[in-house]
């Protein structure tokens, strides 16, 4: 605060701009404050503040002021930052996944033990029996289970219509968000791989090589640690060209749609938008590994 | 420090994570809190009421909670947008602890709004330990305290925690700190050291 004007220069805190003649303080709205934070973090020559100065700068009155108007506005920073992160990691993305695993898990532990307690009663009823086309096990039972058994099966039932729900949702959600993985892999293919990945930013940063055995960790192991053969592929291998190409080219394939995945997640984190020019090159050199002899 | 009965509590309100009552008090459990678990062992490390509290690392605000009822002011700094939220809610219901969602490691970014501290209390588990307390240390006043929460099986989980320790404590050194005690935290937290050192 003292010492000749030349050497004086405007030094910038939260509460205000202090020069050595005279002061002027922010304004006090914590949404603003919140801003202004922000902008001096990005600077990164921020002065460790004091609450003294605020005070004789008469942007504050007292300490507890000073506290008052800090914790405020930090609240609001510290809202609006973990918004923004919620938004771009879209972690429900992520959740969703889980959840239509682990309806998977419960649905069928459940039917497992319909089945069980059916077979117990029913003296004639055995799973070995064809079902018709697109009839679960579960409407077979529900035809003559007893009164206990048949709410149950109703509710398992209908935990396997919501199971179809979530599947389209998840789908739905992972061409929004993720577009030009879905537009190479489909939907639930790319939303798998962003969930094994543990987010989208971390399936982003991911190398390619990476990628391609995600979901094959077993494997992978136990090839690093007994050398076996190194696992082909993991979820990519749900994908429609890597599956059904020969024996000999899917390796090839799986690598190749791999590396266009890699670049895809990236375009859909860093640039948020599809990329028709990117998607017909990358189908195409997708195409071509499976054809190759 | 209040103690009832052997518990150590703290004065505040109360039904911040299910905690126990005690008179009045909230009771700061031991097994869910490293400086809880450092009181519980001795130490002759203080919390007043004018103190100002810099603590990396705040998680779901456990134990930030129970600091804030002793000091003045607590900056509690924690980067995962998770344990964020439950920190919020905490923070919207105490007047004295202003959150930051922030890497501790990159103290430039909360650099504008944390004033210079009395006490920092470092509980990240990072394999940058040590090098994330020094970062921090422009922060604490000369005089002022710093309690780092080494957990050796962060930092590498195939070498004994004690050469860990023994090379973290010449960083702490080397980063301009003096070293007033090292408490070994079991049978509460096994393979932690918390160092208390100080800012000369």
């Amino acid at each position: 605060m003292s010492g000749e004007p030349s050497y004086c220069t405007m030094e910038s805190y939260w509460f205000g701009d202090v020069g050595c003649q005279a002061c002027e303080p922010a304004p006090g709205d914590p949404g603003l404050l919140a801003e202004r934070i922000e902008l001096l973090a990005g600077r990164g020559d921020a002065r460790i503040p004091d609450w003294r100065i605020a005070v004789r700068c008469g942007a504050v009155r007292s300490r507890t002021e000073y506290l008052e108007r800090l914790r405020d506005a930090a609240l609001i920073l510290a809202e609006r930052n973990l918004e923004q992160i919620l938004q771009t990691e879209h972690s429900g993305l992520v959740q969703m996944v889980r959840m239509l695993d682990q309806l998977d898990e419960a649905i069928n532990l459940l039917t497992e033990r319909a089945v069980e307690w059916h077979r117990a009663t029913r003296p004639g009823f055995s799973r070995k029996r064809t079902l018709p086309a697109g009839r679960s096990l579960i409407a077979l039972m529900r035809q003559d289970a007893d009164e206990d058994l048949a709410g149950l099966l109703e509710e398992i039932e209908r935990m396997r219509d919501q199971r179809s729900l979530l599947m389209k949702q998840v789908s739905r959600r992972a061409e929004e968000v993720l577009p030009n993985c879905s537009a190479l892999a489909g939907g639930l293919v790319a939303a798998r791989l962003a969930a094994e990945a543990g987010g989208i930013r971390e399936l982003a940063v991911m190398p390619a090589a990476s990628l391609q055995v995600l979901g094959a960790k077993t494997a992978l192991f136990s090839h690093l640690s007994t050398g076996t053969p190194p696992p082909k592929h993991g979820i990519v291998y749900q994908h429609g060209r890597v599956h059904g190409a020969r024996r000999e080219n899917r390796g090839r394939v799986a690598r190749t749609l791999s590396a266009k995945l890699a670049i895809a997640v990236r375009i859909d984190y860093y640039r948020k938008c599809a990329d028709r020019e990117f998607l017909q090159n990358a189908t195409e050199a997708v195409r071509r590994a499976g054809r190759r002899e | 420090m209040i103690w009832i009965d052997g518990h150590l509590v703290s004065e505040g309100p109360g039904g911040v994570y299910g905690e126990r009552m005690l008179h009045g008090c909230r009771v700061w459990d031991p097994k869910r809190s490293k400086l809880a678990a450092l009181y519980h062992l001795g130490t002759e490390l203080d919390l007043g009421p004018d103190h100002r509290v810099l603590y990396l690392g705040a998680a779901n605000g456990t134990t930030v909670s129970h600091v804030a009822d002793y000091v003045e002011v607590v900056y509690a700094v924690e980067v995962a947008p998770r344990p964020m939220q439950d920190l919020l809610v905490v923070a919207g219901s105490r007047k004295n602890i202003i959150p930051i969602l922030a890497d501790a490691g990159r103290p430039g970014i909360y650099r504008p709004l944390v004033e210079e501290v009395d006490f920092i209390y470092q509980d990240v588990a990072s394999p940058r330990q040590v090098a994330i307390l020094i970062g921090n240390s422009c922060f604490l006043k000369e005089g002022g305290t710093a309690v780092l929460m080494l957990k050796s099986r962060s930092i590498d989980v195939t070498r004994p925690p004690e050469d860990i320790f023994s090379e973290a404590q010449t960083e702490i050194l080397d980063g301009g700190l003096r070293i007033l005690d090292r408490v070994r935290l079991s049978p509460y937290y096994p393979d932690h050291l918390a160092f208390l050192c100080r800012r000369d």
